[in-house]
């Protein structure tokens, strides 16, 4: 199981990458090391690890001083593209990039489903016997 | 004959090992690969012999898992290498009954006897200052244990007579405890292997011991391996943290070659993160905020955490409480140097004087560093990756 963690993870990122509209997908722990990623060459997969971690450390911090409840998702709307840094499970922090004009519930809907999907994988690697060794 | 190379000792090629080993494994000593598990460990002999091979020895190669042809195939991921440098003892394609090009060919896969006198004889011939054998418990499984125990001693007694430093690869699958330690007793060294799995991110480490009384000793040493360049030591988190205004980000920016930082008005709000490749170690290196108000990105970013670089400003010891306060944050028994910076302002004090007012305990390395010049952060760096290495 925990031998073929990574290409599951990978699956699961690829098949939302097909999705219309995503531009890239990766897979950060939520202390900002990265565990997996389909970025282009030109982005720095580790930096953008980092860099969500500190967006939802910082989003998941003012949710709670604000009484806003459980966080679930932040969403950074620039001029080009959107970011989408949504908690997946205790671990994981799913990035997900689309287009500006791209179809924002069929987005949310399948960033919701892969979501879901690593969710699982992350906590059956947590409970696999070799997760300690 | 072959050159086999000149010198006592054989380089790992991971730099800051070699320097823990006075440089590198003494000629002729015997490794233990040891794991419970099938781990990575093939990496390591696989690095071993390449390097062996591009420095202009010669390295001997048994193979009981794969053709030649596919043997050759893996280990030039770790970088080239002259081919008639690494000679094969080929185990494989006279079961699969396919042409071979290689000049030692086991033929009888069930003789114990023959198969080790195959090898026995390239050592002899070839005289190689480098011998992997992968993998003993190939042998283990297959052929009765004091007959499999007599015939490994055969290959090391060979191995010594041509100074080679012979790597035995093996996974115990069978064997008792007993009969381990006599395995080990075998050995000069013995390197153990483990991966873990925390958080979805699979870590591979290892850790070597001499089995000589007083020997050295090393902690887990992370490590990872990348195409063309091998094995390295890999350290996916140093933390640069300290006081406000102590010069955390001129410092990761004077370790990383491309960093950024997250700053506004000249203070990190968020962090400082590069990547260094230096000496054979490769490291990730995140820089905290240093003020009170971003605690909670410092606590994000403080897990997995191999070492620290703790800058004070040398010239302001009133910080000094708040940089220890600091270090408490990350945990522990993690290693840490102290980074005396600024040391080139008036008034700063001295690694001495630093150590007295932080009351830090004995021995812990306080080091002058002007990071703006880029003075004497890198040999920082350095002696805290010894440290985290560790060596008895």
């Amino acid at each position: 199981m925990v031998d073929d963690l990574h290409p599951r993870i990978v699956a699961v990122l690829q098949e939302l990458r097909r999705i219309p509209d995503v531009m890239a997908v990766a897979l950060a722990r939520r202390d900002g090391l990265l565990i997996a990623h389909v970025l282009p060459k030109s982005m720095d997969p580790k930096r953008i690890a980092a860099m969500a971690a500190a967006i939802v450390g910082t989003s998941e911090m003012a949710a709670s001083e604000m009484g806003l409840g459980a966080f679930f998702q932040s969403i950074v709307d620039s001029g080009h593209a959107k970011m989408l840094a949504t908690g997946a499970g205790e671990e994981g922090i799913l990035i997900t990039m689309v287009r500006t004009d791209a179809n924002m519930g069929l987005v949310l809907l399948s960033v919701g489903k892969a979501v879901q999907a690593i969710t699982d994988l992350l906590e059956r690697a947590a409970v696999a016997p070799e997760a300690d060794a | 004959m072959t050159g086999s190379g000149e010198g006592d000792r054989v380089r790992t090629g991971i730099q800051v090992l070699d320097e823990r080993l006075k440089g590198g494994f003494p000629r002729p000593s015997t490794l233990l690969l040891f794991s419970d598990k099938p781990t990575e460990k093939r990496l390591l002999a696989e690095n071993f012999a390449v390097q062996g091979a591009s420095a202009g020895e010669t390295t001997l190669y048994v193979d009981f898992f794969r053709a030649p042809t596919l043997a050759r195939a893996e280990l030039s991921r770790f970088g080239k290498y002259p081919a008639d440098h690494l000679v094969m003892v080929d185990a494989i394609s006279s079961q699969l009954m396919v042409d071979s090009s290689e000049a030692y060919r086991i033929k009888d896969i069930d003789d114990l006897r023959g198969i080790c006198d195959v090898i026995v004889q390239a050592i002899q011939e070839q005289k190689p200052s480098r011998i992997v054998i992968d993998s003993m418990e190939f042998l283990a499984d297959h052929f009765h244990k004091e007959a499999v125990l007599d015939q490994w001693k055969r290959i090391i007694d060979e191995a010594e007579r041509v100074r080679g430093v012979t790597c035995f690869l093996f996974i115990n699958w069978t064997y008792h405890e007993r009969d381990l330690s006599a395995i080990r007793a075998l050995s000069d060294f013995v390197v153990e292997f483990q991966s873990s799995m925390r958080g979805g991110i699979l870590r591979n480490s290892m850790r070597i011991s001499e089995m000589e009384e007083g020997g050295i000793r090393t902690n887990w040493i992370p490590y990872t391996f990348k195409d063309l360049v091998g094995v390295t030591v890999y350290f996916p988190r140093i933390m640069v943290t300290g006081p406000f205004n102590a010069g955390k980000s001129t410092v990761v920016r004077s370790l990383c070659e491309k960093s950024i930082s997250i700053d506004r008005m000249g203070t990190t709000v968020a962090f400082d993160y590069g990547s260094v490749n230096i000496t054979g170690i490769e490291a990730e290196i995140f820089g905290t905020p240093g003020q009170e108000r971003f605690e909670f990105i410092f606590k994000i970013f403080a897990r997995e955490v191999s070492g620290v670089l703790l800058v004070v400003d040398a010239s302001r010891p009133e910080d000094f409480e708040r940089a220890r306060h600091m270090l408490e944050l990350i945990g522990p028994r993690i290693p840490y140097v102290v980074l005396a910076n600024k040391t080139d302002l008036a008034g700063a004090l001295g690694p001495d004087a630093i150590a007295r007012k932080m009351d830090l305990p004995e021995g812990t390395p306080v080091v002058p560093t002007v990071a703006t010049e880029n003075k004497g952060v890198r040999d920082a760096l350095l002696i805290l990756a010894e440290m985290i290495i560790g060596v008895r």
